[in-house]
């Protein structure tokens, strides 16, 4: 075995290594790096900055969900804000009464259940068929809410906490207090990711993806694989759908409707489906695109010489955002299909073979 | 080196008084809906925003003091606004913050109660009034459900035991009414026959009118934005249905935004509103005008209810931090611009002219338990393009008691 630390290709040679989490210990230090700069950075960060990277990691752990269910199964889910908000609203029904370490997994169970019957279509029907019954389960989510009292018909539900074994949770630390915690679950999630992958579970999700009737001649049960993806690409969601709740300290239908669920579609095709890596990177990256192309508008607005060119009664400015918004999935989708995921594949094999071309 | 002495003195004196006469920088903070969903509400409002603090800066109005008017876009989505305000709270401390619809309101009234920031929403559904976490709202005129109670009185004071159709937007904006008007409608002896939800993209709806004719609908009141109650409006003329059933509807359902979109069919359309039209001559009405010439404002801006709105937010808000400036020496924050606004009562009550005063003749007025501002408002019918004032400004006798019954 050669130094494990001075790898530069793919020495494994057993079934065993084939399968680890971690592929090397190059790749062991990296994550711990990468953890203990997550871990630093809010020290260098403003209040409303830690937010922006609060609902990053939230949408990460969301797109985690959806890019198990579609990435790995190739189930197209249009649905998966509503899982969000069905652990959402378990989280505020059952925050006055549980901690909060016990109401995100109960809404990521909640979530997996609603998945497991929203599912059950997946049995008959594939591609647009299913994703039309995802679509009418992300419709039937917000319509049963906008008419259940008991959930507000739509409207606020507070949830809060303001205390956690002695600290208090203000204005001032809600921000940071919820990043590690999210933190923590991302970790916990990608792990868990990671760990299912490996393993025969991770395996048969892309053999029913790639030829179900394969998958089941080879012993496979691809009704009870696919019900599986759809259980816990919801548990995702619901987890995701319970931390913004907290995050945004109430809950309201409008955060997870159908646009939602378009938008974090989006944002695992940006990333590139089916990746860990991209189901951060998409989040990320389409946040930030927002950030900056608001700033763009802004200067556009506030900039005379831009106003005089532009001609009146059209808002160049405004009409930005929505069309970056949309001009970037159309170009991801014709010249980097693999995503933001396929960028990093190239730049961290450069590196791994460095100084060596090949 | 005693003329350098006095060259410095001279600077000094010269940068001191340069500071002076600038004064101090205050933030007033707005974030709505520039683009995305409702923005035909949200351009004008912002546009009415941008331009009373332009004036405001411009004529001084709270003296040595320089208004910093942060207007942004966040797109009707929620997470934008909260990162927003929060960024705002961060970096400019705003004195005062002019919200805009209903689900980021509702959503954020725990932030905003916690760091009690005086608010004054676009939005006037009444939860956001309704405790907990109620104490910073203030709505400039008075809420949705008033407006809805206010029409079924009105259509009590010409026919008894109507029958009514409420036709809302399918989100807690339009929902917001439904129980009130069901309490309302109990105590005046009407019968509310149906309860629809009709959001954008309504193209047809036959059988939705159908469907309230035959249920006996006399009349139809709208709890929506402009865009669907067109629809529903010019449907209705199609069949036949505008002669045998009255509509009417909320602020936002009507305005020059109404007329535009459906045309004929809006004729005899019933609108409430506490504002003044572009038609009448009041100090405020004046002031838009000229605004709008002075700052190039299209003229659908300048015919939208929505800038007068988005007007009268403004100048509430800048209202209340002149005053914290006199009472409080000068300081204005979030804390005396709070003591200010629920000092707005009595012979302290303020008068823009942007909206109709109640019979004791006051505009605008806010106390510690009392969030609304304009609480008069009228009648108008669309006759001949425009929006006719049909009755004086009124007060819903009916909506305390059902507000909490």
């Amino acid at each position: 075995m050669r130094n494990p630390w001075a790898q530069t290709g793919n020495y494994r040679t057993s079934y065993a290594q084939d399968t680890t989490i971690f592929f090397n210990y190059r790749e062991i230090l990296s994550v711990g790096l990468l953890l203990v700069a997550l871990c630093l950075l809010p020290l260098f960060l403003e209040r409303s900055q830690v937010l922006v990277l609060n609902f990053i990691l939230i949408y990460a752990i969301a797109v985690l969900g959806l890019n198990i269910t579609t990435g790995y199964a190739g189930l197209i889910s249009v649905g998966q804000a509503a899982f969000m908000g069905v652990g959402a609203y378990t989280v505020a029904l059952s925050a006055p009464s549980l901690p909060f370490w016990l109401t995100i997994p109960l809404g990521g169970l909640v979530a997996a259940l609603a998945g497991f019957l929203v599912g059950i279509p997946s049995l008959r029907v594939k591609h647009l068929y299913l994703a039309l019954a995802t679509l009418a389960f992300q419709e039937i989510f917000v319509w049963v809410v906008g008419r259940s009292p008991a959930l507000a018909q739509g409207s606020a539900i507070p949830v809060e906490m303001r205390n956690f074994l002695g600290l208090e949770i203000t204005f001032r630390n809600h921000n940071y207090f919820w990043y590690y915690v999210i933190l923590f679950v991302l970790v916990v999630l990608v792990v868990a990711w990671r760990n299912l992958l490996r393993g025969k579970y991770g395996r048969a999700l892309i053999a029913v993806r790639d030829n179900d009737r394969a998958a089941d001649a080879m012993g496979m049960d691809p009704g009870r694989t696919k019900l599986f993806a759809f259980a816990l690409g919801a548990f995702y969601g619901g987890v995701a759908g319970g931390l913004l709740a907290y995050m945004q300290r109430a809950v309201v239908v409008e955060e997870f409707t159908l646009v939602r669920s378009v938008a974090l579609l989006a944002m695992a095709i940006v990333g590139g489906l089916g990746t860990v890596v991209g189901s951060i990177l998409g989040p990320a990256f389409i946040e930030f695109l927002r950030l900056g192309v608001e700033r763009l508008s802004e200067w556009m607005k506030a900039n005379p010489f831009i106003q005089s060119i532009t001609p009146a009664g059209v808002d160049v400015a405004s009409a930005l955002l929505p069309l970056s918004f949309g001009l970037v999935i159309v170009l991801f989708l014709m010249f980097e299909p693999r995503g933001l995921y396929n960028w990093w594949r190239l730049v961290r094999s450069y590196f791994r073979n460095w100084p060596f071309r090949y | 080196m005693k003329r350098a002495m006095t060259l410095a003195l001279a600077v000094t004196i010269g940068l001191l008084g340069l500071v002076l006469a600038q004064g101090r920088t205050v933030t007033l903070l707005w974030s709505g809906a520039i683009t995305g969903p409702t923005s035909d509400v949200g351009g004008p409002y912002a546009a009415g925003i941008e331009d009373y603090c332009r004036y405001a800066n411009e004529q001084r109005l709270i003296p040595n003091v320089t208004l910093n008017c942060i207007v942004r876009d966040d797109q009707y989505q929620n997470p934008n606004t909260q990162r927003i305000l929060e960024e705002a709270l961060d970096r400019s401390k705003p004195a005062i913050y002019l919200g805009y619809s209903t689900g980021a309101m509702l959503q954020l009234k725990p932030l905003i109660q916690e760091v009690k920031l005086p608010t004054i929403p676009a939005s006037a559904h009444i939860g956001l009034i309704d405790p907990p976490n109620n104490q910073y709202f203030f709505l400039p005129v008075s809420s949705y459900s008033e407006q809805v109670v206010a029409l079924m009185e009105y259509i009590n004071r010409s026919e008894k035991n109507a029958r009514i159709a409420l036709v809302v937007n399918p989100s807690p904006f339009g929902r917001a009414v439904v129980d009130h008007a069901r309490r309302a409608a109990q105590r005046l002896g009407q019968t509310i026959v149906d309860v629809r939800e009709v959001g954008g993209g309504n193209l047809d709806n036959t059988a939705l009118l159908r469907a309230l004719d035959a249920a006996g609908a006399q009349y139809i009141i709208h709890q929506n934005v402009a865009g669907p109650v067109a629809n529903i409006l010019k449907d209705a003329k199609r069949l036949g249905l505008d002669r045998k059933i009255k509509q009417m509807g909320a602020v936002y359902t009507g305005g020059s935004d109404l007329i535009r979109l459906a045309g004929d069919a809006a004729e005899g359309y019933l609108w409430a509103s506490s504002y003044y039209t572009l038609d009448e001559n009041t100090p405020g009405i004046a002031l838009q005008r000229q605004l709008a010439t002075r700052y190039n404002r299209s003229a659908d801006i300048l015919n939208s209810t929505n800038y007068t709105a988005g007007m009268l937010a403004a100048a509430i808000a800048i209202e209340a931090m002149k005053r914290a400036a006199q009472r409080f020496s000068g300081r204005i924050d979030n804390d005396t611009v709070y003591q200010s606004i629920i000092g707005m009562n009595g012979p302290n009550a303020f008068k823009p002219g942007f909206a109709v005063s109640t019979k004791a003749g006051i505009e605008i007025d806010f106390t510690r338990s009392e969030q609304t501002g304009a609480e008069g408002l009228r009648v108008l019918e669309v006759r001949g393009g425009k929006f006719v004032p049909i009755t004086d400004p009124f007060t819903s006798a009916l909506f305390r008691q059902v507000r909490n019954p």
